[in-house]
């Protein structure tokens, strides 16, 4: 419901205005439904300006139907799908994370997702050489923990140094900064990282449930119309500048004892793809974790794959890829 | 701006009332003078003075840098190694912790009653004030305590012990000079106490914490001490304790980040029974695991005392062997210790006992 106010548009002053809501017509849809001939006799207003604001109002607040064949053929052009740097993970995103939408990882505390979007952004800036926003919300960002994964892939200093520069941090902690975070970088934090050289692919907020879970419940009206705004953001990104965007979230426990990702049934919708990682049973301190895969537009769900998050044993014995896969060990 | 209207931090009613007076992006708010806008949108003209405030102070340096502004790692990289970490006095928990406690995060101790949670935290306090030129970060300390187990004696001794090892350790006139003025007066007087006694004085503590650290720009720790336990009694309603435990750790990790010091807290430890077993688990709920930066969980095995690190963004998981002894925490004493400087001091006879006990006096 947009309201006629000055300057929407040319030839919009309040003379104009204030004739038009002597007729009752105060929003455009009002304005556009209307005859102009009829209001240009009952307002003394010029036909001919009528006309042409109607036709700039017209252009300016319609949307436009796409044809699905150019849209296939946009999205084919324009969608691309980044590797995380680990098979089993990827055999489980289907090869990759892709951009123009949002996956989510989902796990306990010290289950590993914070090191999963680590070795992501790593992956993406070191091997692919492109940009990464990555969204702090809980002070877990570690750049020395960067650093060692980078040392592990190459002993090269400066492509070292190079890849840390391709990562850009994000520190808020409560959801109206994070909403400004994401306003502003939809308006022009994106399109000025991506003229230094090098374009950004991937965005990162880790996590989404810490800045929303206190907003949400009890007596607070206004929990779900937060939620609802970070998730419109967040697609709107991903869509428009053509971005993986990655998301962590808690867990719950729901009725029987089982664990589900947080945040509630409305947030279930938004991202498009769902990873719950978990610790294995009987080995709590090792570094092993499977990953499930509970939502997917691609593939079958309750897919498992396991992998370890250990890097440091991989830098003793020199090996390039990041990590190993479960499957491998367990061969006879 | 680009900042759209629900978006704003501003109370949802008004928000309503702003949306179907037309105003959609906050740059259309911002030239209006408060008269304007309580005829355009219907509130009162203490409200269109408040919403016009909260504009102006959106729109302000620091939080638009906040929000804006992004490091590259590489910046964060610098910014971490000139933060430091403290000292535990104990070589083998700072080697798994990287160095000690790192600032600029959370860290979250768990541990069942008598483990050395508190004699941990009065240790840390303790440990922040040791000089620059001895490797520790020379800041003062804020001990927030919920449960009345802070004992100033035992800070009294556990200074001391730090005094009389960095005497020991001193080499050139730099450190000898810091030493003059490192007594335990002066450890004592850079601790500052605030007693809470139920979970709102806590909040408004905390509330109030921002204040505080302008004022005393030196602090570089901030211990909880425990936040389990206000929560814990007297609560009705768990899903609005879940939502207080969330809101309350953002705040803190936010302080952290802002104003450069560590925040350690403390948590006790409950029992889930599931399958038939029962196992000893970190209070306050599921979602309180996630609050935390680092969680380190102190445990008994038989007599000894064992620390595990459970969850850290940079650090593996380990479990390292400690022991509490006159001089405050330190290393157990059967650990080999490999480097030369190593700081710990084990009591003679071996104990556990804090005071010394008659017997082994005579």
């Amino acid at each position: 419901m947009v309201i006629l106010r000055e300057g929407i548009c040319p030839g919009i002053n309040e003379e104009f205005i204030k004739a038009l809501q002597s007729e009752d017509i105060k929003t455009v849809e009002d304005f556009v439904s209307c005859n102009p001939e009829e209001l240009a006799q009952k307002c003394s207003l010029s036909y001919k300006a009528l006309v042409a604001v109607r036709r700039v109002l017209l252009a300016q607040y319609t949307a436009f139907p796409v044809s699905g064949a150019d849209l296939y053929e946009e999205l084919l052009s324009s969608t691309a799908i980044l590797s995380t740097g680990n098979p089993s993970l990827d055999k489980l995103l289907d090869s990759g994370l892709y951009t123009g939408e949002i996956t989510e990882l989902a796990g306990s505390p010290g289950s590993g997702k914070t090191q999963v979007c680590f070795s992501v952004a790593v992956n993406i800036s070191h091997q692919l050489k492109q940009t990464v926003f990555y969204i702090d919300t809980k002070g877990g960002m570690c750049a020395n923990r960067l650093l060692q994964m980078l040392q592990s892939k190459t002993p090269n200093m400066e492509e070292q140094m190079e890849a840390l520069q391709k990562i850009k941090v994000l520190r808020v902690f409560d959801v109206f900064s994070l909403l400004a975070c994401l306003q502003n970088l939809r308006s022009n934090g994106l399109q000025k990282a991506s003229v230094g050289g090098g374009s950004v692919k991937a965005l990162m907020v880790d996590s989404v449930s810490a800045v929303l879970s206190s907003m949400l419940g009890g007596k607070q009206n206004e929990g779900m119309s937060l939620l609802m705004q970070v998730a419109g953001e967040l697609k709107m990104i991903a869509r428009d500048f053509s971005i993986a965007v990655l998301v962590t979230n808690h867990v719950t426990k729901d009725g029987n004892g089982h664990l589900k990702a947080g945040l509630g049934q409305s947030w279930s919708h938004v991202p498009r793809t769902r990873v719950l990682l978990q610790r294995i049973e009987g080995a709590e301190t090792s570094s092993l974790r499977t990953a499930t895969l509970t939502k997917s537009s691609r593939q079958a769900c309750h897919l498992v794959e396991g992998f370890d998050l250990c890097h440091w044993s991989e830098e003793r014995r020199t090996s390039i890829s990041g990590k190993r896969k479960l499957e491998e060990r367990s061969k006879p | 701006m680009h900042r759209t209207v629900p978006s704003l931090p501003l109370a949802p009613s008004m928000k309503v009332k702003l949306i179907n007076a037309g105003f959609q992006v906050a740059s259309d708010l911002t030239d209006m003078r408060p008269l304007q806008l309580c005829k355009e949108a219907g509130i009162s003209q203490e409200e269109a003075v408040e919403v016009l405030q909260v504009l102006r102070d959106d729109g302000q340096p620091h939080q638009q840098r906040a929000a804006t502004e992004s490091l590259t790692a590489l910046d964060l990289l610098h910014q971490e190694q000139a933060l430091g970490s403290i000292v535990t006095f104990c070589s083998a928990l700072d080697d798994a912790l990287g160095g000690g406690v790192p600032v600029g995060k959370t860290t979250e101790i768990c541990g069942s009653p008598g483990v050395g949670k508190t004699q941990l935290c009065m240790q840390l306090a303790v440990d922040v004030q040791i000089p620059v030129c001895f490797g520790g970060l020379g800041g003062k300390a804020l001990y927030i305590d919920t449960e009345g187990s802070f004992l100033v004696q035992r800070v009294a001794d556990m200074a001391e012990a730090a005094v009389q090892h960095c005497t020991l350790l001193a080499e050139d006139t730099e450190q000898r000079q810091a030493l003059e003025e490192l007594t335990v007066e002066k450890i004592l007087s850079n601790l500052f106490l605030v007693r809470c006694h139920d979970y709102v004085e806590l909040l408004a503590e905390v509330y109030l914490l921002p204040d505080f650290l302008s004022e005393h720009p030196e602090v570089r720790l901030v211990v909880i001490d425990s936040i389990a336990f206000p929560f814990r009694h007297d609560f009705e309603d768990l899903s609005q304790r879940t939502r207080l435990l969330n809101g309350l750790a953002q705040q803190l990790i936010q302080l952290a980040t802002q104003h450069s010091l560590a925040v350690v807290l403390t948590n006790q430890m409950t029992t889930r029974v599931s399958n038939g077993q029962s196992k000893l688990v970190p209070a306050l709920g599921e979602s309180w695991g996630h609050a935390a930066t680092q969680r380190l969980i102190l445990h008994w095995e038989g007599l000894r005392r064992l620390a595990s690190l459970y969850k850290s963004p940079s650090q593996m998981e380990a479990t390292i062997q400690y022991q509490i002894t006159v001089q405050g925490f330190r290393d157990a004493p059967d650990e080999p210790r490999t480097t030369p400087d190593s700081s710990a001091v084990s009591s003679p006879s071996g104990n556990h006992s804090k005071r010394p006990r008659m017997e082994d006096l005579s």
